[in-house]
Parts: C-alpha cells; structure tokens; sequence
C-alpha cells in the first residue's frame, strides 16, 4: 500500500522534485511536499482505488500526515 | 519588441474564456494588468538581467502568446520568437514617491490582445539598490504564475552570470494545461463534480448588498487599502491555529480557514444576507509540472455558507472546515462555467506564492493595483505574506461605485474590529462585536437636536387662544360652529359637572363618542378636570368596549345619545354621561385652569396587542406638549391652520388634528362617520374643500390619486401611519396646482404621534419609499442591531427611540413594560423603546423604514398584530387552524431603474426577465437555440398566392376579406393583394374610436385601390372594451375579437373562403407561437398550424364579453373553420419597416394619422396602454414589439420611442368615463388588505367567520378574505409558513374551493408547468385554469410541454375541459394506464 501511495506522489503530485526519494516517514504536509489541494488529490485517488470514502471529520494531521499515517488509516478504516 | 509569424491556434481554457470577455466588455480599462514591483536591494548587471529576461521570454510561451478571433471565437497562438529590448531607466535622480507614481501610471498601460501581453522596465534607484517593473496580462498569467516567472528568471540570471545557461531547468509549456483542460471537462461534464455545482449553486439568493448598497450600474473602477495585520493580531492568530482543535492539515490550510471565518462573518454582518458566497481561486496546477508552468490556471469556484446572528465564530469555523474539504474535492480543473462565476461577487484570494531573495540579494517585492477591477467583483480580499515577514497583509480591493470614500475607510476598520471581538473568544456569535469606529459612534449619537422649552399644557395653551380670539370660530360641523369662547365655556361647564360626578386629577375617563364637537368639548373638560381621557372610537364591538374600560379602571364613561341608543351601555358596570352640547346646564360654571404637571397622564390610546387583548399606552402631558410644540413650528402655514377631524379619535395620528388647530388659533372642521358602512369622511373634506392642512394616511391618498384638485386650497399635507410610496407622492402632487407641502411623518402611539419626520422632495427623494426623515426636537433615535450594537450607516437595524415624547408605558402590563422600554446604555438613566420596526440611516442621513421585524402589520395607517386577529377567530368552533396575513401589492421596479434590452428594447419589468452580462433578455438568448425551427414556419407571398388563387371561382365576388384597419400594415396588406391581382373586400370595424385621419385614410384608400369596402360596428362595443381592459388590462384583445367574429360573419354570408388579417410577426409571437411549440426537435410546421386552428377554436369559447353581447353560434359548427379560414399575411412576407412607408407613400398615398397624437389610428388605443402600464407597469406592446425586433421588421430604436410615448391622462380619463371603466387596482380597490387562511370543517361561508368576528374586533381588524385550506402550509420549524400562504395570487383567494398542494409526481410536474406558463406562485390541485387567466395560448404551452416531458400528445381541448390540476392528473394517469396495457 505505502509504495502505491509514494508512486502516485512522486509522479503527479509533487510541489517540487525531490532530491532523495519519499519515505513513507516524511512528513507530507509540514514540509510542504504536498500542498491541500495536492492532499485533496491524493484522498480522491485513494477513494477511487480502495473504493471508500474519506468524510471531511477524518481529514486531519493524525491520519494524513505521513504516508504511513495513511496507511494505517486504512487498514483501521477498512477494520471498523 | 519584435515579433514573428505564429504558431498554430488552440481555444482559450474557461478562466481565460471569461478574462477574455470581460477585457471586451471594457476593452478601455486595463481590469485584468497584474503588475508586480521587485525591488531588489543590491547591485545587479543590467546587461545580464536584460539577457536573463529575453532568455525568460525565449522559455516562456506564456509571454509570447497572442490572442485574436477566428470568426467570432478567440483563439491564442504562441509566437515562435520574440525578441524584446528590455527598457532601463535611470531613476536615481527622482524621489521615491514619483517613482511610485511612474510604476503606477505605467501599470495601467493598455494591452492590445493580439500582441504580447507584458510590460518589463529595470529601473535604477541607485548603484546598490534596482526596482524590477514587471505587468502582465491577467489572460497568460495568475499569481503561482508570477512566482515562478520570478523565480526563474533569478536563477537564469545566476545561470548567465556564471555561464551555466545549459544547466538552467527548461519552463514546462502552458499548452499542456490547454489540451488537459479541454480533455477534463469533456469527461466530466455528466459527473458527480458537476452535478455538485449544479446542487450547490440552487436555491442561491441574490447577490448580498453591501452597507444596504446596489448601484444600478458597477464600473471597473476599484481602490486598493493596505491593512497589516500588525504584531498583537499577529500573536492571537498564530496561537490559534496552533490549538489542536483548530490546525488543519498545513499552517496555511489553517490560516486560510481563519481568515474565510472572519470575512464570511463580516459579510453576514454588513451585507445582511444569510446565505454568503465568496469566491476562492483555486491555483488548478494539479500536477508536478502544472505546478512550475507560468500562465493562467486559477479558476474561481465559490463557498457557500448560511448562517445567523447567534452563531458563534467556533461553529462557522467548524463549517468553513467542512466546506473547505468540499471545495478542494470539487474545485477541479475544467469545471468552471459562467453560471458558478456569476454566483458571487467577493473573492477571498488567499496567496501563499512567495518571492524570496533574488539570486542571493533581500528583496522587497509589492503587487501594484490597476485602479480597476471586473466590475462583478465588489470586493476582493487578498491574503498574503510574500516576502515571508511573518506578517500577513491583506489588500482589500474595493469597487468604488460600492464603496465610496468615506465606506473606504471604515469598512476596514470595521472588518478588524470584528475580527478583534471575534477572536478573543470563539464562543461569542458572529452578530456581538459592534463593528463601528469611535468617530461613527459620536456622529451617530449627535444625530438628533435637543430643544427645551419651559412645560405649558395644551390646556393652557388653549387657554391662550380664548383670551386673544374670543370671538374667532374654534370648530364646527356641518351644523353648528362654536367659537373658542363657547369651547371654553362648555368644556367649563362639563368640567364642572365632571368634579360633581367625583373626578379628581389623575382620574381616567373613556369618551366612547362619535367624532362631533362634543368629543372635543368633553376631551378639554376632561383634561381641564385634571383626568385623563381614553378616546374609544364609535365602531368599537360594545365587548370591546366593556374590556378597555375594565382594564383601564376608568371612573366614568362619556358617550353620545346616539351610542346609548344602539348599544347595552347599560350592561357595562360603569357610570356613563350623555354629552350633549347644545344642552349644557349653563349654572355652575367655573373657569377651570388645573394645575398639570409634565408626567401626568394626559390620554391612553389602546391599540392592538399581540396577547389577543388591546393594550393601552400611556401619554404623558410632557410628551404630547413635545410633539404638539414641535409640531406648531415646523407645520406652520401663512394664514392660521384649518384642519379637518376625519380619522379614527382611536388612531394616535388623529392627535395632531384634535389639538393643532385648537392651540394656534386655527380652525378644526369635524366630519362625523357614518353610523354604519366605510368611513368616506375623506371624500367628502376634498369636496368641500374647507381646510388648507390635513394629516392623512397613504391610504387615504391612493384615493385622490386620480381627482382634479387643481383648485384645492390644500397647502400642507402630513402624511402618517404607514409607509409613503414615491410614486404615490408624486401623481398626487401632479394634480395640484397650488404649491403643496407633504411631510412624511413616522411615531408608534408609544412615542406620541411622530417623532420623526421628512418634509417630501420631489428631487431628492427617488427610491421606491419616502425616507421617514430626521427626529424631532427632544427625540432620539438608534438603528441597532440584536446585540445593541450601532450599526453602521445603509444597515437595517431595528429602530429604538428615546426622549421626552416617550410613553409612561402599558396600563397594567408590568412585564411588556419593560420588555419594550429597555434602559438606554448611551444615556444614562433614559429609556429607550424598543419599535419593532426596521430602519437604516441612508446617505443623506435620513432614516428610511423597511418594515416590520414581526408580525405587527399597519392598515389604513393603523397597527394591528396579527396573533389578536388569529386567537379571536381561533375562537370559532369549527376552525380548526388559521392564520392572517396582510397582502400588499408588490412593490414595482421604479421607472428610471427600467433597462431595455439591449438587442431587442424588452423592458426589464416585463414578468421574469433575466438580462445577461451584456444586457440581452432571455428571450433574445434562448430565440438563438431556436430561431431556425420558427423561421421553418413563415413563407413566400407567392405561397400565399397560390393559396388564395387554389380556391378561386368558389365565389365569384370576392377571393378573399381583408381586414383594414387603416393604419399602415394593414393598408400594405391590402394593396399588396390587390396588387397580385385577387378581388379583395375590405373589412373595417368601427369601433367608435378610429381617428377622423385614420377614417379618412380608409376612404382614399379604398378609392385609391378601387375596392369594395364594409364597416362593421356592435352597440356592445364599449362592454367589450371593458372587459377587455378588466380581462386583459388592454383594449386591443376585445376589439380583435370582435373583429374576427364579425368577419367570420360576413365571410359565412358572403361566402368568401379567406381573410387575411396584417398581425405582425411580432404579435404572432404573442398569441400563438410560443417556445414550446418548438421543443419538438423534428417538429412539423403541419403539426404547428393543426395546433394554432385547435387553439383558435378554444379561443372563440371563451367566455368573455365578445361571447355574451354577440352572434357567435357559428363558432359551435366544426365546418366554419373550414368554410373560412384565417391567413395571416405578414406569415407569408418579409418586408422591413421603411420598404414599407416607401411602398405605401408611392402606390397609396398612405399618411400617418397626426390627430390621435400616436403612432395610431385608434384614439382609445392608449387607454389600453394606460391600463397596462399602470396596473403591470409596462406597455401591451413591450412584448410584440420586441418579437418585431428580433424578427428583423422594426430596430430597437423604433420600438423604444413608440412603447415610451407620451400619454394623454386627461384625454385617456374622458375615455374611460365615456366607456364606464373604473379605474381601479389589480388587487381590487385597496391595494392592502388582510387575509385569513383557515382550516377546519362545518363553515358554510366566509360571512359566518366575518360576523364571528365582528363581534369581537373593530372594522378595520377584520380580514376581507377567508381561505378555506385543506392544511396550512408548515416550515421546516413546524409553524405555519406564511411566506408560502403568500405565494397564493387573489384570483386563487377568490375561489370557492379549497386549497389543496399537489401530490405525486404528475400532479407535481403540471403544478410546476402551470405556475410557469400562468405566472403563478404557487398551485392548488383544485384551482381551476379558466379563473387563473389560462387561455388558448396558455392550452398551447401547457400541452407543449407535457409532450416535452412525458412524451405524449394531448388534446388541447383537454385544459379546457379538464380546467384543475386534480382532474387533469387523474387523466393524465389513466392514459398512461391504457397505454401501457397495450
């Protein structure tokens, strides 16, 4: 899951080119790797690719902020 | 700058779409220059910078695009090469403020759209110090756009200056963007993204006014005002969004959050519309590579929130966080269209881009205004920090036809105010914090002129008069006139008898009387007495009557002979005196002079209470002295006052009459009411023309609005009681000779009388309502808003008044006291008194009255709440529910804010009109998606030709009738025919009114043409205008109706086969082709004709006067139709207006007629335009003149000048009389009036809950209408929706048959298609066509769009036969049913 996200960032959401790669430690938004828009995107692919929805209540720092926050957002999301 | 040949063109993307079309709505003012000043604080190498900049534009397509148009589209091209000479200019010698001035005049620079579109100047401030002068085209750029131009060309010039150009990143190319965004929208234009739009953009309101604002007309102009955050802000905002609770996903997400907050609740709180919407661009570059192209990729999408006064900062965050994840989910690329773009006219451009140091030197970097803005955009408010200083900045770009100067430097303050009570706690409402500046806060509590005089009572004042005008006469009636010694010596001898009866000072005594001299003798005995009086007007139900005098306690009842007689005073435990002042015991008499003191209680007026039972108010002898003495100055006349007393002695406006004359030495002439029936008093003082001052209720004035009163001796009017309409004002005016004073006086009972007023001026004075004016001496008054705060000025507030005029308060209702008279917290130890009515202070500094905040409502200039009417019917038996509303005419659009089409001239009071951006009507808009199907349905003259001649030999007299009215389409009609050789009878109908011009054009012309010729009349003719103009508000519908009936008559005699009638195209449109026959997209012009003859037949089945006063049973045979059909010749010809007066000027000799003073033949055709433009507000002819338009016949200019000719009152009045029209309203004859909707079972007529009622209320509380429901409409609250009981026109409160909503899904879809096509509201399922108005062309339009909708043909006839939506539905359904069995 963690490298389907990172493909998807690196290739079609990046503010800037990165010069080492995205690990899914780095901090997404405080850096400024993705911009709220760039994060919007990145909940419609998710949406799209694991067929759920991300209610507006969930989109905070303690689900989003790092790639692996993402991932176990879902894996909590698609447990409950 | 030199340029080279282009590349190949690409459609412009849908923001540049809209940038485009609104640079060429204002091709003069550069809205869209995005000038940027760098000034960079170091040394540079101009030459390496000029390089570096040609190097930018070398990368950069964006710069080196161009627009033109291909046919009528613009397209851009992108021009392979570009070479520019970058300017530098020495600037050290001049001072920093004219370099400023320089930047800015430079940025207003103009672009021309096919040329590249930037500006570039380096300017030398000093050897260490350049200023980097950078303007680009809104169209190829956005602000990312200009970061990154920014940032690269810093590194291009590192690159250059270290000759490491090859390692310089190229600049991603914007047509990527283009082919992206025209691929995305082809895909999503079905999607769940535009339907999101489309749901969010429903229900919108209009666009919110700012400070109560709406200029007609918005220009581009716009003034930018710099408002730094500054640190303390600085520290609480950044506090916040570092609350957990708060954060969002970046710093900036949060900050973004906090500001859209603040501004929503600042445009809630200035523009008093719940419903807020703002713009937000969305920056659109999606991807790694968008986000490091130049150019413009924003596109604005809007949020959109509801809220109230009481919601605290806290919730709307909350939902600004909501909203914004929508926003970001749905604001895609490519999803933009004009109606999301028009759905707002504030942007929130919240700017993250930043500039940082230019290749390693500190910059300083500022974005330079144009000084003009898109006019739509009334504010833009841009949030920014773009040098990174930790300091937030925020530019507010004002429209300054919005905002003017002096708005310009408060509305900021304003905005930081709020956004200071705000964010010290989250929990407080958006409504508390009180916005204004200290300055506005002392001009609007000075507003007022404190005048003391010493304390003199009325008495004594009156007491003045007697000793110097003895022998002058005081009152009289019409049979007896008393001087104001006999006033003095019989209010004497009543006051005398009075003390015997036991009152003493303080005691209260009722007049239940008839208005006559004895009320006023008795009123002054009672004052003299020391007693309060509490008047009780004649008509008042006697349990009325009973209840007053319990509540008020009063010692003693005076009445008249006459009320004693009618009524079981008898019943009522009180003392009560018959005064009779013809028969006053002339011993005993002694000069009575009490000793009165200001806070005695000088009368208590009851007036209606919203607890079901009246209340009374008490008026202090201080009050009524204030407003008397004021009132004494400011009315005075060159000669002494003669008022006449005509109004209820129950309504507190009758005050002025009572006492004015009487303490200034005038005159009051008394006219009693009638014992039973309306009150005509008023009439019957205009026709006795006896008074030269009168105080009057706008009521009152509608009724004279149409009288000659050229010799009134009228000269001062005091207008009270209710709003005061301009147009009103200004007809009355006109019928005076004389010089006229008009005040517009405003007071609730609670303030005595008025205490605030305007003196009427015609120039000034041109919104729709009279402002009320300015308080009087000693009065105060406060706009303020639900936490009692000032509001600023243009605002609605609720009006609170304080001064001496002030009641004591309410007999025997502590509580209410209190609740209504609050302690004043700008004075302290005063009251205020809390109206219940909205005002804002306008910029003349006049207060204008904007209606009520609850249910209290004024009729005939007197208040009633509704809830007393309710809970005393409430109290029949058999209702089960009600509730009462007072119906008003609905204000009309003044006339000088009318606009015409500018295609086609339609105005834009026509019903529904909707005007786009460049002032073109709908209909011209939607006449484009269709033109080509309607023009499938006209033909050639030699198709008429044919026609005529196929049936030639049927009758050896005549081919055809042609009808001649003798003006000059008709007259074309006819030589045109004889022209082609046919043998035409002429038809003319004389309907009593053509001109003698117009008869003699008739007679040369038929001499001229050579043929036979036959008028026809009715004696009904006048019967039929009149219902015409009742009918139709015109005169021409009756008449074309009789015209084809008396035709259709002599063709059966004479068998002729044909008539050929000189309808416009225009007028075709008018009366039968509609839209809707065109929906069809294969439609057959067969299938159109076939409809048309159906709905001719309906037509003659009207049931109208042509049906009842002529012979029309030829119409019930099927084979008339057939035996004589109608042509209309303008079907079959195209010829434009001059080709036309050319033709008939050459064959005919045709001269336009000059006696009817029009462009007319027929003198009582302007009293049907009279009618129309007066009881619709806009001419019979608006709509068919602008199908003439758009049909090419007539220019908007021809059309303009004769729909706005002048019209002859005097001449259209003689008319009328003449043909026994009644001018009246379409609201019947008062333009107010209350209605009671009810449900419940066992109620034979409305009479009974009338005469339930009766017993109970005085006249005026009882409703003129009952509405039998079969529920009561409810609101999401569970109240009753009286905003929906609203919506029902008077046609339907007429019918006798309930009202029932609609329900299920096909009674649902015809509701909706009905209320369309009739211009309703709102429909009952048994509310029956016919009496809504429907008629044929109604029939065709309904059936039209049924086959629209369900895909089936029903007969035309069906409407008629089937005339409810109940009715209709039930076989709507059962033909589905056979169909689908089939």
């Amino acid at each position: 899951m963690n490298e389907i996200l990172i493909t998807y960032i690196c290739e079609d959401l990046l503010n800037n080119e990165l010069e080492s790669g995205l690990s899914p430690q780095d901090d997404l938004l405080g850096s400024g790797i993705l911009d709220s828009l760039g994060m919007m995107k990145l909940i419609l692919f998710i949406e799209q690719k694991y067929n759920i929805t991300v209610p507006p209540q969930d989109m905070i720092i303690e689900n989003f902020m790092t790639v692996s926050h993402i991932t176990n957002y879902l894996t909590n999301k698609e447990q409950s | 700058m030199g340029t080279n040949e282009t590349s190949s063109y690409k459609k412009l993307t849908k923001s540049q779409l809209s940038l485009w079309i609104g640079q060429k709505l204002h091709p003069e003012v550069p809205l869209y220059n995005m000038a940027h000043s760098f000034e960079i604080n170091g040394a540079i190498n101009p030459e390496i910078f000029s390089k570096a900049f040609q190097e930018l534009i070398n990368r950069t397509d964006a710069l080196r695009t161009v627009f033109s148009e291909l046919e009528t589209s613009p397209v851009q091209s992108i021009l392979p090469h570009l070479t520019y000479k970058l300017e530098v200019l020495d600037v050290s010698t001049e001072t920093e403020q004219s370099i400023q001035n320089w930047m800015e005049h430079r940025s207003r620079q103009l672009f021309n759209l096919s040329q590249p579109l930037f500006d570039s100047v380096l300017l030398k401030v000093s050897p260490n110090r350049y200023i980097w002068f950078l303007n680009i085209h809104h169209l190829v750029t956005d602000a990312s756009s200009s970061s990154i131009l920014y940032r690269a060309m810093s590194s291009l010039y590192r690159h250059l200056q270290e000759d490491t150009l090859a390692a310089f990143k190229e600049i991603p190319s914007y047509s990527n963007y283009i082919d992206f965004e025209t691929e995305r929208t082809a895909s999503q234009k079905q999607s769940e993204t535009a339907s999101y739009w489309k749901q969010r953009l429903a229900n919108q309101l209009g666009p919110p006014k700012f400070y109560g604002k709406h200029p007609a007309k918005t220009s581009t102009r716009s003034r930018r005002v710099q408002l730094h955050m500054g640190k303390e802000r600085m520290r609480k905002l950044t506090a916040l969004a570092a609350r957990p609770d708060i954060r969002a996903w970046t710093k900036d997400l949060t900050l973004f959050h906090l500001f859209t907050t603040l501004l929503v609740a600042y445009l809630y709180r200035v523009t008093e519309n719940p419903h807020i919407s703002i713009g937000i661009p969305s920056h659109n570059r999606s991807t790694t590579v968008f986000k490091q192209t130049p150019g413009l990729f924003i596109a604005l999408f809007p949020m959109i929130f509801q809220l109230e006064a009481t919601d605290s900062f806290g919730k709307l965050l909350e939902r600004v966080k909501l909203e914004t994840a929508n926003y970001l989910r749905y604001a895609q690329p490519g999803m933009s269209t004009p109606s999301i773009n028009k759905s707002f006219n504030v942007i929130l451009n919240f700017i993250n881009a930043q500039f940082n140091d230019f290749n390693g030197i500190p910059m300083r970097s500022e974005w330079i205004h144009p000084g003009h803005c898109d006019p739509a955009h009334h504010l833009r408010c841009h949030v920014m920090d773009f040098d990174g200083t930790g300091d937030i900045t925020m530019l507010l770009d004002f429209n300054e036809s919005v905002f003017d100067t002096q708005l310009r430097s408060q509305a900021p303050m304003h905005l930081l105010n709020l956004m200071d009570g705000l964010l010290d706690n989250l929990e407080h409402p958006v409504g508390m914090p009180s916005m204004i500046t200290e300055k506005e806060e002392t001009t609007l509590l000075r507003s007022q002129t404190i005048k003391f005089t010493s304390f003199s009572s009325v008495v004594h004042q009156f007491k003045q008069q007697v000793k110097s005008k003895p022998n002058k006469p005081a009152l009289y009636d019409r049979n007896k006139q008393y001087t104001y010694r006999e006033i003095d010596q019989k209010s004497n001898q009543l006051a005398t008898l009075l003390l015997e009866k036991g009152i003493i000072k303080g005691s209260r005594v009722a007049l239940y009387m008839e208005r006559s001299p004895a009320y006023l003798i008795a009123l002054i005995a009672v004052l003299k007495s020391g007693g309060t009086f509490i008047p009780i007007p004649s008509d008042t139900p006697i349990n009325r009557v009973a209840l007053i005098l319990q509540d008020s306690e009063s010692a003693l009842l005076l009445t008249s002979k006459n009320l004693v007689e009618d009524n079981p005073i008898s019943t009522i435990d009180i003392m009560h005196l018959v005064v009779d002042p013809d028969n006053m015991e002339a011993n005993g008499e002694k000069d009575m002079i009490p000793s009165l003191h200001a806070t005695d209680i000088a009368y208590i007026l009851y007036t209606s209470g919203s607890s079901g039972k009246p209340k009374g108010v008490l008026i202090s002898h201080a009050a009524l002295t204030n407003y008397l003495t004021w009132a004494k100055g400011a009315y005075a006349l060159e000669d002494h006052i003669k008022m006449p007393l005509f109004t209820s002695i129950g309504f507190d406006l009758t005050i002025t009459a009572t006492f004015l004359p009487l303490i200034t030495g005038g005159e009051l002439i008394i006219y009693q009411e009638m014992e039973s029936g309306p009150d005509l008093s008023f009439l019957d003082v205009i026709t006795d023309n006896l008074v030269n001052a009168i105080k009057l209720t706008p009521s009152h004035l509608t009724l004279i609005s149409d009288m000659d009163l050229a010799k009134s001796n009228i000269k001062l009017m005091i207008l009270g009681g209710e709003d005061l309409k301009t147009q009103l004002v200004k007809s009355v005016l006109n019928s005076f000779t004389n010089p006229i004073k008009i005040f517009n006086e405003y007071g609730p009972t609670e303030a005595t009388v008025g205490c605030i007023v305007a003196q009427y001026d015609v120039s000034s004075h041109t919104k729709t309502i009279v402002p009320i004016g300015k308080p009087i001496d000693n009065m105060k008054a406060y706009v303020l808003d639900a936490y009692l705060n000032l509001v600023p000025n243009g605002l609605v507030g609720e009006l609170f008044l304080s001064g001496i005029g002030l009641a004591e308060g309410y007999v025997n209702l502590p509580n209410l006291t209190l609740e209504k008279f609050i302690t004043n917290p700008f004075i302290k130890g005063d009251k205020l008194y809390s109206t219940g009515d909205l005002a804002r202070w306008n910029d003349s500094k006049d207060l204008e009255f904007l209606g009520r905040k609850d249910d209290q409502v004024k009729l005939g200039g007197v208040r009633i709440e509704l809830a007393e009417v309710e809970s005393n019917l409430l109290q029949h038996p058999a209702l089960k529910n009600c509730a009462v509303l007072l119906l008003e005419e609905e204000n009309r659009l003044p006339e000088k804010d009318v606009v015409h089409c500018t295609q086609c001239g339609l105005p834009s009071n026509y019903p529904k009109t909707d005007f786009d951006e460049s002032g073109v009507c709908h209909l011209c808009n939607a006449f484009k998606s269709y033109k080509d199907k309607a023009l499938r349905y006209f033909k050639t003259e030699d198709e008429l030709a044919s026609l005529l001649m196929s049936n030639r030999g049927k009758n050896p007299t005549y081919d055809c009738i042609s009808l001649l009215s003798g003006g000059k389409d008709s007259t074309y009609v006819l030589a045109r025919l004889v022209d082609m050789g046919l043998k035409v009878l002429a038809f003319t109908l004389d309907n009593g009114y053509i001109s003698e011009q117009a008869k003699e054009n008739i007679r040369s012309i038929i001499t001229k043409l050579g043929v036979d010729h036959i008028y026809g009349s009715t004696d009904q003719m006048n019967k039929i205008f009149v219902d015409s103009l009742h009918r139709h508000h015109n005169v021409c519908n009756g008449c074309f109706k009789t015209i084809y009936t008396l035709s259709t008559k002599l063709a059966l005699e004479k068998k002729v086969p044909f008539i050929i009638t000189g309808l416009s195209r225009g007028q075709f449109f008018e009366t039968r082709l509609s839209e809707e026959l065109f929906l069809d997209e294969e439609v057959q012009i067969a299938t159109i004709d076939d409809t048309i003859l159906q709905a001719r037949k309906l037509y003659h089945q009207e049931d109208d006067a042509v049906k009842q006063c002529l012979d029309v049973t030829m119409f019930q045979k099927e084979d008339t139709f057939e035996r004589v059909q109608f042509l209309d010749f303008y079907r079959y010809s195209d010829v434009r207006l001059e080709e036309m007066l050319t033709f008939l000027k050459e064959k005919v000799g045709w001269v336009r007629p000059t006696d009817t003073g029009r462009s007319t033949n027929c003198l009582i055709n302007q009293v049907g335009i009279y009618v129309h433009k007066k009881q619709l507000g806009y001419s019979n002819y608006a709509y068919p003149y602008s199908w003439d338009v758009r049909m090419g016949h007539k220019t908007r200019t021809e059309t303009l000048e004769e729909i706005n000719e002048p019209i002859n009152e005097k001449e259209v009045k003689r008319i009328m009389n003449e043909i026994g029209y009644q001018d009246s309203n379409t609201f019947g004859m008062n333009p107010k009036q209350l209605v009671a909707y009810y449900t419940g079972s066992g109620i034979n007529n409305s009479k009974d809950l009338s005469d339930f009622l009766k017993k109970r209320l005085p006249h005026h509380m009882i409703p003129s209408r009952f509405k039998f429901m079969k529920e009561l409409p409810l609101t999401v609250n569970g109240k009753v929706d009286k905003k929906a009981l609203k919506d029902l026109d008077y046609k339907q409160l007429e019918m006798e048959t309930p009202f029932v909503s609609p329900n299920g899904e096909i009674e649902e879809l015809l509701a909706g298609i009905w209320q369309e096509v009739l211009g309703l509201k709102r429909l009952g399922t048994q509310d029956n066509f016919i009496a809504l108005g429907g008629h044929s062309l109604a029939a065709i339009r309904i059936t039209a769009r049924l086959k629209d909708e369900l895909h089936l043909n029903f007969p035309l006839n069906k409407v008629f036969e089937l005339p409810t939506i109940s009715k209709y539905a039930k076989y709507i359904e059962k033909t589905i049913i056979t169909l689908m069995k089939e």
